[in-house]
């Protein structure tokens, strides 16, 4: 088990957009499954007026991929010796065929199964399902990021 | 339909997903880059694709030579043999 603080070692995203609370499972180079809570105070849920209909509160789709995101990430970075001086950074390239089936909303905890299919030339093809209990909500069929260097080579 | 052709069409079909096409618009000879407006990213998708469906790995420094439908189905070819 991967608590918070260690998460925060190895990616660079901070409040708000730090979306994986805990990882409960890892096989290195293989899988992972993560657990991020979804609550009210969110800051996607901000401005919501009083009254408003119960899917206002559906926890937007884009967050909901940049978690899972975040999740194939710790799964590439585990076991990666930190390179000295390094100034690549992980991007979100696409994903193909994702597919929401259900929605989250305050009080849920999105659960993500996610498993490395390739590594080829510093690009990554994740594959994987997000699950509230035992309600699947989405998956995704090839997720791609892929290290660049964040300043082009002279 | 010969095995080969059979392959071919294969090949047609997981590079067209990837380039976003539909296969019957993927010539053999269309270059990804100039006819089909790919970049870098999809060619290494089209071999993660290969790498997972056929098994075969093809080196990443024929990356640059990988740009039509028939150059990749050749390297699958060379690659297949190699494997055994």
């Amino acid at each position: 088990m991967t608590e918070h603080h260690d998460i925060r070692v190895l990616l660079p995203q901070r409040y708000p957009l730090l979306l994986v609370d805990r990882v409960l499972e890892l096989v290195p180079g293989e899988s992972i499954v993560t657990i991020k809570a979804v609550t009210g105070t969110e800051p996607c849920f901000e401005g919501i007026p009083d009254g408003a209909p119960a899917d206002r509160y559906d926890y937007p789709k884009s967050l909901m991929i940049e978690s899972f995101g975040q999740s194939a990430a710790l799964l590439w970075l585990d076991g990666r010796e930190p390179v000295e001086d390094d100034d690549s950074t992980l991007m979100f390239i696409g994903a193909r065929d994702y597919r929401f089936t259900g929605a989250a909303r305050p009080g849920d905890v999105l659960r993500h199964e996610v498993r490395l299919e390739s590594v080829l030339a510093d690009t990554a093809f994740a594959t994987g399902r997000t699950w509230v209990g035992d309600r699947l909500i989405a998956t995704v069929t090839t997720l791609t990021a892929t290290r660049r260097p964040v300043r082009p080579a002279a | 339909m010969t095995q080969t052709d059979t392959q071919l069409e294969e090949l047609r079909e997981l590079v067209a997903e990837v380039l976003e096409l539909e296969p019957e618009e993927l010539e053999d000879n269309g270059d990804f880059i100039d006819d089909y407006e790919a970049d870098s990213l999809r060619a290494i998708e089209i071999l993660a694709r290969i790498d997972k469906q056929y098994k075969v790995e093809i080196p990443q420094a024929e990356l640059p030579e990988l740009r039509t439908l028939k150059a990749v189905n050749d390297a699958l070819i060379r690659h297949s043999v190699k494997k055994g």
